[in-house]
């Protein structure tokens, strides 16, 4: 007994020490179990399913009302004709007890049939007990995840520079998740819980209060152990989680690294250290192990002690007349439907407090609003696409310039390409064309109407977007090029393919338009997926183009077919080019010539040599033999 | 079966505690029996005689039994269930070093998660069947049985009606388990596909406000959303109909207890008391019953699970140590490669095709080409990640299938391409490449010869700066370079790069290059690379195409040459100096 009492002792220490230790992630963070402010914005957010809400309670009344009828009837037919023939028997009449056994013989039969029929019920509603709360949870879940997701979408692209993926996307599923438990197990079924135990309660008072004082007086024993035991199971818990995501991830990572551990001879080390991950996944789990062995069997203790409790109480009372027998089968039945929800009360409780953690999170994300906002211009004629940078400024952050006082003007048509060293802010100047950005100072035109007053659909509409890493969505190629565009029909997506050489990746493909695109292109080379970005943007038939040239090295005929597309984009359109190719910066009607956020040099090719500045030196440079 | 008593052996290593931990199930079973048998004849008792001096003696048996029912039953739950952790990780051990030992041709066959999940779900569904499993199994064995036993002997035509609710109880759950098997795995899929969706949209997100397709977007993620949500009313109605079958089942076997015992009790045969142990043990027999179902439901799961794990176990290692192994006293670093082609498994044409070197010791060999020319599957090959199909490799003249793998791989060091480190300490990712532990000193000198002494010097921790997840973030060069320090730190004869040195600026490379030659001995390097900065001073280049050799020399020779080196010369100078201004 000394080693399982220590054992628990250790085993709530490493609880403590894994709750607080600096590498538990926010999601295993714990918060409060009840939080009114929060509860009330939930159930507000899930109004439209209050109706579902409102047949969930139904169906537990209903239930309940079934659950109690069916100990009462038992009762009835054990204290009514049952008893009625042990008494008619005792009198050792035969003659009366053959008169009077009939009647009682046919009211247990009665009592039997409203037995069955309340059999019945409770087995359909025990079904959708179930089968609707698991409805109106998800539901609600499917709704809010849909909007938490529409909403994340909407904030602007600082918003998402300062996080990563990995925790968005855990907003959207598993705090969701956690909520979805939240609106079933916690808001629906503990609230019927209390309001079961306190029907329970007095339906025990009245049937015997003396019995249901000692019920009364033992339930806090009861409460005690599954609370105590609560927060060392979760903590446990959380700990074999935490233990067995590293031995998990190492394993992957072995997995992933294996050429470098076979090359390097390291297998025997390998194995060292997941031998050593996975002793402390066995120490976590002993811990968890010593806990709900603990646990169950200290339940059903306290639980057989009330029960032996009822027992002598309600023994004297049945010796001396005063309880019937079937009375205190109901009772004993009762006992039992409230010792339940009790014992349960620890579990509720944890899932209530992951879901007002999980449901903080979310609202604090809803709560967000978008910086960069839509303007209230309504839609106008087409537009031309002179696009001009006024004195444009822009920090990401507070006094670090990542763009000083830029001007310049992109005319109708007209290709501008932009060169400079990483970090010069080339990409800063697309960003606040397509407004991913507004400038901190200044402002961008758009045919001399100021882009925050447009309309965000429509001002990113007009752009056709190519990006150096260009992202493919898991789908269909058809998928990817028309996006569900309105603007991209058939025939636009047909000349699309055949300027942008998009068709050469086709024809690789068997199923053609149709053939499936793996996450994030991962089945087509760097080439192949430059082209489809191409085709993607020219399909929308654009007026204005935003390129970010790709840098990976591709084949020469590849590199080939790119120039020949990127020719066939930029023709007419306006267009601002991040440039790393010397094609492309010649050809260009006006070059820009970033250095440190600030423009240095604009002008066409001939110009720019002729000014004898940076671009000039360049260009001695690559026409001087070997540069490097 | 035979399967899972193979895995069953497993836990046979510890059959003492298991032993003791079998023996506490009927004691604590019996034990929960006994205490209805307490209630019912003391409910008995006072219905005949009107003395209550027992009541106190009961009350104190009542809590002795279940002080000793819960003894055991928490030592049966101790045992039993630890050895079935013991068991996991000893499984998982043997899984994790089998994994290690397979060569790179197995990894590439085969998909990680594949692998992942043998490691884990298929682990977990073994242990449950037959470690949990067999604590609840063999707990409802002797309850069922015993109550029923009991039950009977009391009124057995009572007895004999309730058995069929009981069946079917069991039935349901052995029906029902496969069903919500299948569905939450449905569910757990489609949470899978929330969960790509909105990856996918979030690092996508500039292409998807480029072009406005937020709501598009949206309706995908609606899509995704309405799936699972489906696959969610689909389960909960599954389990539903479980729930209503068991607990429906539990109901009806009060009515053969009201009716056919409320008559016995009306002709006398059955005292009160009994009728509450009836009453009592059906409520105890619930759990049991369902447990019994349940394992026979995950039955199928289990044995395909412990198939899937001896299949593992018993895979066989392509790649091993030749019988009759050659020994080379010192290696020199001589490399030949006669006429090696070599073919991936179900590809239609040879990846590495009839390529013939020699590579003298402590000189450079330059390997480059267009992406998919054969140039890590070439490096592959020198290494013996993968055996050649054709041809032969040799190292100082020996041919390296004839010679042990530590003696090959231990003479040679390698630098992959995706510049794998471990979520480790920069320190520890070194020391991966060296067979002792380093001291400080050596660990300066590494990062010195790498060309990154300086940005370990900025790193919060210095050399024990924890990287990758949870710690600093390299960017590529940084990896690319930790790599370079980690294949040095073995002082290898033979140094191999798999292009990786291209996110390191055009100036470093120089200056890592000259480092990687020097050494006390001298050190043959073979670098592949994309970008051709990086083999400019090699002493022999080869240029692959489509898995051939089209173009050999030096970087002098071949720039002279018309063909695709020369031209990639000129194209990347001109892009570098774009991209340096």
């Amino acid at each position: 007994m000394i080693q399982v009492v220590k054992q628990f002792k250790d085993a709530r220490k490493a609880a403590k020490k894994a709750a607080s230790d600096p590498e538990t992630p926010e999601e295993m963070v714990v918060g409060k179990a009840w939080d009114s402010t929060l509860a009330r914005r939930l159930w507000r957010e899930a109004r439209p399913h209050h109706g579902l809400f409102y047949g969930a309670f139904a169906v537990l009344a209903a239930l309940f009302v079934l659950e109690m009828a069916g100990p009462w009837i038992i009762r009835h037919a054990i204290d009514g004709p049952v008893a009625e023939v042990i008494a008619l028997r005792a009198q050792d009449d035969p003659a009366a007890l053959e008169q009077g056994l009939e009647r009682p013989t046919r009211e247990l039969l009665w009592w039997a049939l409203a037995y069955l029929g309340c059999a019945v019920g409770m087995t359909a509603f025990r079904y959708l007990e179930v089968a609707h709360l698991t409805r109106t949870g998800q539901s609600v879940v499917h709704d809010l995840r849909v909007k938490l997701f529409k909403h994340i979408e909407s904030l602007e692209l600082s918003w998402f520079d300062k996080r990563p993926t990995g925790s968005l996307v855990t907003r959207v599923t598993s705090d969701i998740e956690n909520l979805g438990e939240m609106f079933t197990s916690g808001l629906v079924t503990l609230g019927f819980d209390f309001l079961r135990i306190a029907v329970l309660l007095v339906v025990l008072f009245v049937l015997h209060w003396q019995l249901a004082l000692v019920v009364l007086a033992l339930m806090p024993l009861l409460i005690g152990v599954s609370l105590v035991f609560r927060g060392g199971a979760r903590n446990a818990h959380r700990a074999v989680r935490a233990k067995l995501s590293v031995l998990n991830g190492y394993l992957q990572e072995v997995l992933q690294g294996m050429r470098v551990v076979h090359v390097f001879r390291r297998e025997a080390r390998v194995s060292q250290r997941f031998r050593d991950l996975l002793a402390q996944y066995l120490q976590a789990n002993v811990r968890t192990i010593v806990l709900f062995a603990l646990f169950f069997p200290a339940l059903d203790f306290v639980v057989n002690g009330i029960q032996a409790a009822i027992v002598w109480v309600g023994g004297l009372d049945i010796s001396s007349g005063d309880l019937e027998v079937g009375a205190f089968f109901q009772f004993w039945l009762y006992v039992g439907m409230l010792l339940n929800p009790v014992r349960e009360l620890g579990e509720r409780y944890n899932v209530l407090q992951s879901a007002f953690a999980s449901s903080e999170r979310i609202f604090q994300v809803l709560d967000t609003q978008p910086t960069v906002a839509s303007g209230t211009r309504p839609r106008g004629a087409p537009v031309r696409g002179l696009i001009r940078f006024e004195n444009v400024s822009f920090d990401y952050l507070p006094g670090v310039p990542v763009l000083q006082d830029v001007s310049f003007e992109i005319p109708a048509g007209a290709t501008v390409a932009v060169v400079g060293a990483t970090g010069a802010g080339k990409s800063t100047l697309a960003n606040l064309l397509m407004r991913f950005y507004d400038p901190t100072r200044g402002r961008i035109t758009l045919d001399g109407v100021d882009l925050r007053e447009y309309g965000l659909e429509e001002l990113r509409s007009q752009f056709g977007l190519v990006l150096q890493e260009d992202f493919l969505f898991a789908g269909s190629v058809r998928e990817n090029l028309v996006m569900e565009r309105s603007e991209v029909s058939e025939a636009s997506l047909a000349r699309a393919l055949d300027a942008s050489r998009a068709r050469i990746v086709l024809e690789r493909l068997p199923e053609g338009l149709d053939a499936p695109v793996a996450e994030r292109g991962a089945t087509l080379s760097t080439g192949e997926r430059q082209l489809l970005a191409i085709a993607r943007a020219l399909a929308g038939s654009p007026r204005i183009v935003v390129l970010d040239e790709a840098t990976a090295s591709v084949d020469s005929q590849t590199e080939h077919q790119i120039e020949e597309a990127q020719d066939n984009l930029l023709s007419g359109r306006s267009a601002l080019v991040i440039a790393h190719r010397l094609s492309t910066v010649r050809k260009a009607h006006k070059i820009l010539v970033m250095h440190r956020g600030v423009l240095r040099e604009q002008g066409t090719h001939e110009e720019l040599l002729r000014l004898g500045g940076i671009y000039a030196r360049l260009h001695r440079l690559q026409f001087s033999g070997d540069a490097g | 079966m035979k399967q899972l008593w193979i895995q069953f052996q497993r836990f046979l290593r510890y059959r003492w505690t298991l032993a003791a931990g079998v023996a506490c199930i009927p004691l604590a079973a019996l034990g929960d029996v006994w205490i209805t048998k307490i209630v019912g004849d003391a409910i008995a008792r006072l219905r005949e005689g009107s003395d209550t001096d027992f009541l106190a003696g009961m009350f104190w048996l009542m809590i002795a039994v279940a002080l000793v029912r819960g003894v055991f039953r928490y030592l049966q739950r101790w045992w039993i269930v630890s050895v079935s952790r013991y068991v996991e990780n000893g499984l998982k051990q043997d899984l994790f070093d089998k994994l290690v030992e397979l060569p790179l041709s197995f990894h590439v066959q085969h998909r990680s998660g594949d692998l992942v999940s043998r490691l884990t779900s298929d682990v977990e569904n073994v242990r449950m069947f037959l470690g949990p499993g067999l604590m609840y199994t063999g707990g409802a064995l002797v309850m069922v049985p015993a109550s029923l036993i009991y039950l009977l002997v009391l009124d057995a035509s009572v007895a004999a009606w309730m058995v069929l609710p009981l069946v079917i109880m069991g039935l349901g759950m052995k029906w029902m388990a496969p069903r919500l098997e299948k569905h939450s795995l449905a569910v757990q899929e489609s949470a899978a596909e929330i969960s790509h969706k909105a990856q996918e949209a979030f690092s996508g997100i500039r292409v998807i406000k480029g072009y406005a397709r937020e709501e598009q977007q949206t309706r995908r993620f609606a899509g995704a959303s309405a799936k699972s949500l489906h696959h969610q009313l689909e389960l909960g109605r599954a389990r539903g109909i479980t729930h209503a079958i068991t607990w429906g089942a539990k109901d009806l076997t009060f009515l053969p207890i009201l009716f056919v015992g409320g008559m016995a009790m009306m002709n006398k045969d059955l005292p009160a008391g009994d009728l509450f142990k009836f009453i009592d043990l059906i409520a105890k027999l619930f759990w049991p019953i369902i447990a019994l179902g349940w394992m026979a439901g995950i039955y199928p799961r289990a044995v395909v699970s412990a198939g899937r794990v001896a299949e593992l176990l018993q895979t066989k290692p392509e790649i091993a140590d030749p019988s009759a192994p050659l020994e080379l006293d010192e290696v020199q670093g001589r490399l030949e490669l006669e006429r090696v082609s070599f073919r991936y498994p179900g590809a239609e044409r040879d990846a590495v095709e009839d390529v013939s070197l020699v590579v003298p010791a402590n000189t450079v060999l330059g390997v480059v080409g267009p992406t998919g020319s054969g140039k890590s599957t070439l490096l592959n090959l020198l290494t013996r990640l993968f055996d050649a199909s054709a041809g032969e490799i040799r190292l100082d003249g020996a041919p390296v299938k004839r010679l042990n793998l530590a003696t090959l791989r231990g003479a040679l060091a390698y630098v992959p391409q995706d510049s794998f480190l471990f979520s480790d300490t920069w320190r520890a990712n070194v020391g991966f490449g060296a067979d002792e532990p380093l001291d400080d000193a050596t660990v300066a000198e590494l990062a010195d010869r790498a060309c990154m002494a300086g940005e370990v010097a900025t790193f919060p921790s210095g050399y024990d700066q924890k990287i990758g997840e949870r710690g600093v973030t390299l960017s590529g060069g940084q990896r690319q370079r930790t790599c370079i320090a980690r294949a040095l730190a073995g002082d290898p004869r033979v140094l191999v790069l798999d292009d990786s040195l291209s996110a390191v600026d055009t100036e470093t490379e120089a200056q890592l290059v000259r480092n990687l030659r020097s050494a006390s001995r001298g050190r043959t390097v073979i670098l592949a690379a994309h970008r051709l900065s990086t083999v400019r001073h090699a002493d022999q280049i080869v240029v692959l195409s489509k898995g051939r050799v089209v173009q050999r020399g030096r970087h002098d020779e071949l720039i002279e040459q018309p063909g695709w080196y020369a031209e990639t010369w000129a194209r990347q100078q001109a892009q570098a100096e774009l991209a340096g201004l």
